[in-house]
């Protein structure tokens, strides 16, 4: 206990003592901008937390490098959006009947009702005291659960079962986070095929350029990434606008004229529903693949049928709004449990965190990360100290910064955002472009980020215009090198035989399971669409 | 062949069909031509002490191949299936006009951005108002700015232009305080950032 007391103490001064023990405020003063710019971006329709994260991230690694020392700050800034993102998004539903993200809809279901019964004010105080409540639980769930089921999976598993349990989540995300789950893993291999381009583990030189030079140190990650959320994206939605001829959102803020007061009755009264929707949140956080808009939707669910009168749910009831908003934001930091505990990303907001860690220092994400190494100072050599685990325990702290300042300040911004709703998207998107555009460049250096970036977020908006998840696109990109390790070193490992991942039992149970999941849910899906057909 | 509404297809969906074709020649290509041409390592390799070890082809086979058995299973599916399929998304001739307009756009404004500066550069040196290249010069302002300003505006203000069927002043202000933020943020407050396109000079 004293050496993880030892680790945690160290992680935690890691955020405010630099390496030569002069206080350090920056990081510190990356999760406040971070919340505060994420809660705007969350407040502007059209614009989310992961999408914020995709273009600061190129400035961020500009801006500090891509030492150890510039992790911290970065992933300062990167938490505070995640954390920010989701909570600005109630503004605009609450006040305009406009999600400014897609898991805020359903708080338009009571939010815009009670603002225009005058009770905007209020319904925004029970949405942000809602959201903090389920940020923090999600949290202190990502702290107890995450180094328990690192240091499990770390202890049990050898690289076969790595390599299956990778497989499984890949289908899992492919399976659950659009229509078709085959087409969804055809569309996650095909990004893990992409990941190869221009890199060797046998020192054979770059595979599969094309004959294409640039492409000799692989296609540019972040560009790549960035490509398909963000362009893809920006493609769809001015499309739209431009085809409904959207630029102007004519709704009106509703002035508080009815009781915005939100006291200790009010708590008693949402505190049931905030704890039923946190638990939800936080069990869809933890498993890869599904969003916060399910968690919304599953929260604000529940609360309708726990509740007594479920008939007033729709007409501006506080229950409903607090119901969405403790769940979706509790999906902030359950879903990093498969970040930190396996390495394996499970929404879009986790994936720019991974981004950044592979980006930036020498930290990896991962089980190995929670090995408790026995901490010994050896007299002209240094210290011995699984340097990975301070770091991680560094990330929490940046957390637990992000909900202290959620708690205290971040309700004075978000109160005032109102106007931000009427940015039409029309403007908002080519500006979003020519960020991205300018980000991806500074990073990379060259056109040919941009090049990337337009490549990739023509196959974003091709995907989406076939309705089939980016998601696994993305996690199949990123998690390919991963991948294609271990199931060499396991293969390696086994003496050639090529049933390695079938002589385990664990990991034959992941490959079954995995195998189990698509062909379940390609059935439910099938059922689902005859049983609409009757 | 009979449709009961909008959201419903015939049992044989155009679009999986044509999703699973699709999928199934990428991969008959990158398994006999892509990869054989383009990976230097083969599947198996002996190492120095004789035993077998994954060479650089290994995983991308195994990809294309499973890749190959999946779409298949796609095209197999959504030919054979007797069932009402849901309608999937689908391209259509008005999307892929979108796409031809955007990047027409886009790829007219990095023009700018790409070129502008260093025949700004070649037209003055040409006349003798200045001896230096656009390479010497990637660092000086105004030179610097030329293509980022211009290419930008004319990249940003076109979307916007053609997304609203006009041009209003406050779209033009914002896109000049947005490019004055990015040249204020990443080319005067920042050093050894370069912002488009000098960093390719």
């Amino acid at each position: 206990m004293e050496l993880v007391w030892e680790y945690i103490v160290r992680g935690v001064m890691g955020v405010f003592f630099d390496a030569n023990g002069a206080f350090d405020i920056i990081p510190m003063a990356m999760v406040f901008s971070g919340l505060m710019l994420g809660i705007v971006v969350g407040a502007t329709p059209g614009l989310n937390g992961p999408f914020a994260m995709a273009l600061s991230l190129p400035i961020l690694i500009s801006v500090f490098g891509v030492s150890n020392e510039a992790l911290l700050p970065i992933l300062g800034f990167l938490i505070g959006l995640m954390k920010g993102g989701t909570i600005g998004g109630a503004v605009p539903a609450i006040l305009f009947n406009t999600p400014g993200t897609p898991d805020a809809f359903l708080t338009t279901l009571d939010g815009y009702p009670m603002a225009q019964k005058g009770q905007g004010l209020k319904a925004l105080k029970i949405s942000h005291f809602s959201s903090a409540c389920g940020d923090t639980f999600s949290d202190i769930v990502l702290f107890l659960t995450a180094p328990v089921l690192a240091v499990l999976i770390e202890n049990v598993l050898d690289l076969p079962e790595k390599s299956a349990l990778i497989i499984l989540s890949l289908s899992f995300m492919a399976a659950v986070a659009g229509k078709s789950p085959i087409k969804g893993l055809i569309i996650g291999i095909l990004g893990m095929f992409l990941a190869l381009m221009g890199s060797t583990l046998s020192g054979n030189g770059a595979r599969l350029t094309l004959g294409i030079d640039a492409l000799g140190n692989g296609l540019p990650l972040t560009s790549a990434v960035i490509g398909v959320l963000v362009i893809g994206e920006v493609f769809l939605a001015l499309e739209d606008t431009a085809r409904d001829r959207l630029s102007k959102l004519k709704a009106a803020v509703i002035l508080p004229e009815g009781d915005n007061s939100f006291g200790l009755k009010d708590i008693r009264q949402i505190m049931p529903r905030i704890c039923t929707s946190a638990a939800i949140g936080t069990m869809v956080g933890a498993l890869p693949g599904i969003g916060t808009t399910l968690a919304a939707t599953l929260g604000y669910d529940a609360a309708k049928r726990l509740s007594k009168h479920p008939e007033k749910f729709g007409t501006g009831l506080p229950e409903g709004v607090a119901a969405t908003e403790a769940a979706n934001s509790a999906v902030s930091g359950a879903n990093l449990i498969p970040v930190m505990s396996l390495g394996i990303p499970g929404n879009f907001a986790a994936v720019f965190l991974i981004l950044a860690v592979e980006s930036v220092g020498d930290f990896t994400l991962g089980p190995s990360v929670f090995r408790f190494t026995a901490i010994k100072e050896i007299a002209d050599y240094g210290t011995i100290i699984n340097k990975d685990l301070v770091v991680a325990f560094g990330i929490f702290t940046l957390m637990v910064m992000g909900n202290f300042f959620n708690w205290t300040v971040g309700w004075w911004l978000m109160r005032s955002l109102g106007i931000l709703a009427r940015i039409p998207k029309t403007i908002m998107m080519p500006v979003v472009l020519l960020i991205t555009l300018t980000a991806v460049y500074v990073q990379d250096g060259g056109f040919i980020a941009i090049w990337v970036v337009l490549a990739f977020g023509a196959m974003g908006y091709v995907l989406r215009r076939l309705e089939i998840s980016i998601l696994p696109f993305v996690i199949g990109f990123i998690l390919a090198p991963k991948l294609e390790e271990l199931i060499r070193g396991g293969y390696s490992a086994s003496g050639g035989d090529a049933l390695f991942l079938l002589k385990s039992p664990l990991a034959v149970f992941f490959m079954f399971t995995a195998i189990l999941i698509v062909v379940f849910v390609s059935r439910q899906s099938a059922g689902k669409s005859e049983s609409r057909n009757r | 062949m009979t449709l009961t509404t909008k959201n419903q297809r015939p049992a044989r969906d155009p679009w999986n069909v044509g999703f699973g074709v699709v999928a199934s020649i990428a991969a008959f290509f990158t398994l006999l031509i892509w990869i054989p041409n383009d990976i230097k390592g083969g599947f198996i390799e002996i190492n120095q002490i004789g035993k077998p070890e994954p060479g650089d082809a290994f995983f991308p086979i195994i990809l294309a191949s499973l890749m190959l058995v999946l779409s298949t299973g796609q095209l197999v599916g959504a030919v054979l299936s007797s069932k009402p399929q849901e309608a999937s998304g689908k391209l259509t001739a008005h999307n892929l006009k979108f796409l031809f307009l955007f990047y027409t756009i886009v790829l007219a404004g990095l023009t700018v951005m790409y070129w502008l500066g260093p025949l700004v550069v070649d037209a003055l040196r040409s006349t003798g108002v200045i001896d230096s290249t656009y390479r010497q010069l990637v660092d000086t302002a105004p030179y610097k700015y030329l293509g980022y300003v211009a290419g930008g505006f004319l990249m940003t203000t076109g979307l916007i232009a053609w997304a609203e069927g006009s041009i209003r002043p406050q779209a033009v202000l914002t896109v000049a305080i947005i490019i004055g933020a990015l040249i204020l943020v990443l080319d005067i407050l920042l050093y050894n950032i370069q912002i488009p396109p000098n960093a390719d000079f």
